[in-house]
């Protein structure tokens, strides 16, 4: 038990938080922005998994921010696909999530197997570039704090510092701006946009573009630095992880992110506790982040029900 | 001077081949109140959503200022100085007064939402309008009467030089609607120009210059308000000469239904209502009064078996009800008419012979060894069409093919084929034009004189005013005032109780409630 506390505290262990947390902060502030725009995204499992894959491959050959894009780009078609499939073609958008994730489970395995001629389980014999780490080595010059802080904040993806930047960025452009205005409102109660001559399925369409894009960098993030190269299904659920993580942070981008910490440590528990405990079945082990994301939902609606009592009451 | 909005022979044909507006003529000078009258289905809001370009007329011109115009989406009308309030309000309920009121045309600072100056200018729009709202409360949060300011700030914030208001006081108490016209007068008298759309006849009266009466799809002409009485309005409104009168009761029987010390709560435990003390007699109307939300539907829906009763007792001709299921209550003579027709009154996508006996499954005339015998349902549809007249294509269409009026008929043909002991209505005549109204306010008080039992809410005073024995008037879920129904009693009297503005004593409720 002592050397379990012994890592979780140490910077390494913080370390590998981040690292499994950023993938699922992209996806759960992609979640976010189709979520309040009134269309749930049930695809960005699938979303990140081709985001992944695209990004592997254009790594090998160009330089891995191409691959980075080329993955956010991968995102924002699916984004544009689910929109023209559920605005255009009034097709339901749980159905069209599903579509896009079953689409994602078979192409990827076939599309690596076109890319690495035959391996249908991993692109190990793909030549695929890494996300830079962010090196800040200076730090340790500053005195007494200088090692820890260096420990801590250096060697972080470059996209983690990106992850950071874009929750602020997703809730400055939420509550900040006018087109946050609209995106909620039309998430709310569209007929409210629609009498003031804002174009609602536009405004859908947008965020569902935007949605796929933030989802689409965690995808790149996963098979760019998490891990180096794609393995078929290596999303294993954080896209629906995601979108617990946008309920659980009720909503909100800092709440989302939060959330995502939350699941990011029982990740990393789950890649550590391994090595300190081999008598507990590694299987046991890797369920912890479901169940935990299941605990929390219960929770989170149990609270959520509670608080709607207490507000109904104090109306009264 | 030339008119400031003309309308010019539009047409309008809906796919599906409803001819909704044929050579309808509307002329709007600039600085009147302007109303547009009509029953349902006469046009009326296809009109208006033809001047808010919402629609496209097929035929006809519109002129703005003796220019012709053409609107091909809201934003244009917008643009042209026309705004519009419909009667389901278009505001997120979450977002603050200033938030609803410049959503779409936010000031804006850079890339940022100016927050300061959108309050600013909703303050002095606030003002200078004489429309009080606080701008920073969420709009779910206020009262609808507030809310419907919020919607013609919404307007004036955009410049709108007309303001169509549709069917702005049906839901508003008494005292509301005053606000509004003092509101409305505020309006013209600052060069704006309303044009009113309602059914309400004394209303319309009081508030507009000129009105314009439609029927059938047609403009039936147009006249100075000083020029008419409500008798003439609704003879034009109609086509031919109406009563909307009824005879009262002749006398009560015994006593049918006692609800005593009943208390209602909500799913998550909220009390909705308490300490009802009722007693329902044979033969009479018992009409409830109250803002909607106030308990008088949910005191329906306990009686109906829809809702479980917390605490109290309801006793129909002496059986307590609360052990029964609905089939059983119904089996005792309990007949009801929903408030919402198509949510809970009818399966739309079944057809009229179906829905004439959904209540009635396990009736031997209809359904023989757990088989539906569809002769006998056709023949009981043939009878019911009849004798409701319910216009339709025949019984073997699907309620969702009628019209509001004759669907409601089918609930009521359904709800009064056999005389109930106890009949629950709710909102009979929302939503339903003077000639089925009519026929239904018959339908009623023949159940009536026939020995029923009857329990009757309203939005609509003067409904529960011309059909009501007695009154009594529901406001935060406890009986304030009860009366017996005479020609000396008013909507503003009841209204005054609906709003909690004045208090009954003891005794004069305690006889009334008698």
């Amino acid at each position: 038990m002592i050397e379990l506390l012994v890592t979780v505290f140490s910077a390494t262990f913080f370390v590998t938080v981040v690292r499994t947390t950023t993938p699922l902060l992209f996806a759960a502030l992609g979640g976010l922005i189709s979520d309040l725009s009134g269309a749930l995204n049930v695809a960005l499992e699938g979303m990140m998994l081709i985001a992944a894959l695209t990004a592997v491959i254009v790594s090998v050959y160009a330089p891995w921010y191409v691959a980075v894009l080329s993955g956010i780009g991968a995102g924002a078609m699916l984004g544009a696909l689910m929109a023209l499939f559920h605005l255009r073609f009034k097709a339901d958008i749980i159905l069209v999530g599903f579509a896009v994730n079953i689409l994602a489970t078979g192409g990827t395995v076939f599309a690596l197997s076109q890319a690495t001629g035959g391996d249908k389980g991993t692109s190990i014999n793909l030549q695929s570039k890494a996300v830079p780490a962010v090196n800040l080595s200076f730090l340790e010059a500053i005195p007494v704090i200088g090692p820890t802080l260096k420990a801590l904040l250096s060697g972080h993806s470059i996209l983690s510092w990106l992850g950071v930047f874009m929750v602020f960025a997703v809730w400055y452009f939420l509550f900040r701006t006018p087109y946050g205005l609209w995106l909620r409102g039309v998430g709310e109660y569209p007929a409210a946009p629609e009498a003031a001559g804002i174009p609602v399925a536009k405004v859908r369409a947008w965020s569902l573009v935007a949605s796929g894009a933030l989802a689409g960098i965690g995808g790149a993030q996963l098979a760019m630095f998490n891990y180096i190269g794609f393995t078929r299904d290596m999303t294993a659920g954080r896209g629906f992880i995601a979108l617990g993580a946008v309920l659980l942070g009720a909503r909100h981008p800092v709440g989302a992110m939060l959330a995502a910490l939350l699941f990011g440590v029982f990740e990393a528990l789950a890649i550590v506790m391994p090595n300190l405990f081999n008598w507990i079945p590694g299987e046991m082990i890797q369920t912890i982040p479901f169940v935990v994301t299941v605990l929390a939902l219960i929770l989170f609606s149990y609270r959520a029900q509670r608080a709607r009592q207490m507000r109904t009451l104090s109306k009264i | 001077m030339a008119p400031l909005l003309e309308a010019i022979s539009i047409g309008k044909t809906y796919p599906g081949g409803t001819l909704a507006n044929d050579g309808v003529n509307l002329s709007v000078s600039a600085g009147e109140v302007h109303a547009v009258v009509g029953e349902n289905g006469a046009g009326k809001s296809t009109l208006m959503k033809i001047l808010f370009g919402i629609e496209q007329p097929d035929r006809g011109e519109i002129r703005l200022d003796g220019k012709p115009v053409n609107f091909a989406n809201p934003r244009d009308a917008i643009d042209h100085g026309i705004g519009m309030v419909f009667q389901h309000f278009s505001l997120v309920p979450s977002f603050s007064v200033y938030e609803n009121v410049v959503l779409g045309s936010e000031p804006r600072n850079g890339i940022t939402f100016d927050r300061e100056e959108a309050i600013a200018k909703v303050r002095a729009l606030s003002e200078k309008f004489r429309l009080a709202v606080d701008p920073l409360p969420p709009v779910g949060q206020l009262p609808v009467g507030q809310q419907q300011r919020v919607e013609i700030l919404k307007a004036l914030y955009r410049d709108a030089r007309i303001l169509i208001l549709d069917e702005p006081t049906a839901v508003l108490a008494p005292q509301e609607v005053e606000e509004l016209f003092v509101a409305v007068r505020a309006l013209v008298a600052q060069g704006r120009t309303v044009i009113f759309i309602a059914h309400k006849l004394p209303e319309v009266l009081e508030i507009s210059d000129r009105i314009t009466v439609m029927r059938g799809g047609k403009t039936v002409g147009s006249v100075n308000a000083k020029d008419v009485t409500e008798d003439s309005l609704a003879t034009m409104m109609v086509g031919r000469e109406i009563a909307l009168r009824v005879d009262r009761a002749k006398g009560r029987g015994d006593l049918a239904c006692e609800i005593k010390a009943l208390k209602l709560t909500a799913e998550n435990g909220v009390t909705v209502a308490q300490d009802l003390n009722l007693k329902v007699y044979s033969g009479e109307i018992l009409g409830l009064v109250g803002v909607e939300g106030n308990g008088q539907a949910e005191l329906l829906e306990a009686i109906a078996g829809l809702r479980p009763i917390a605490d109290g007792v309801v006793y129909l001709n002496g059986t307590s009800l609360a052990p029964k299921t609905v089939l059983e209550r119904r089996e005792l003579g309990l007949a009801s008419i929903p408030e919402d027709r198509i949510a809970r009154g009818l399966a739309t996508g079944a057809t009229i012979a179906e829905n004439l006996i959904a209540t009635r499954l396990a009736d031997k005339r209809f359904v023989r060894n757990g088989l539906l015998d569809l002769k006998a349902m056709k023949a009981n549809a043939l009878s019911l069409i009849e004798r409701f007249s319910i216009r339709s294509g025949g019984p073997g269409y699907a309620v969702g093919t009628l019209s509001g009026g004759n669907m409601q008929k089918v609930v009521v043909a359904r709800e009064l084929s056999e005389q109930p002991k106890l009949l629950l209505v709710n909102q009979p005549t929302r939503g339903v034009d003077l000639g089925a109204t009519q026929f239904i306010w018959k339908s009623l008080t023949d159940a009536r004189d026939g020995g029923a039992a009857v329990l009757l809410s309203s939005a609509d005073l003067s409904e529960l005013l011309a059909l009501s024995d007695r009154l009594v008037v529901f406001y935060r879920g406890k009986i304030v005032a009860a009366f017996v129904n005479s020609d000396d009693l008013t909507a503003e009297t009841l209204g005054t109780y609906m709003l909690g503005l004045s208090s009954q004593d003891p005794e004069t409720m305690r006889a009334a409630l008698q």
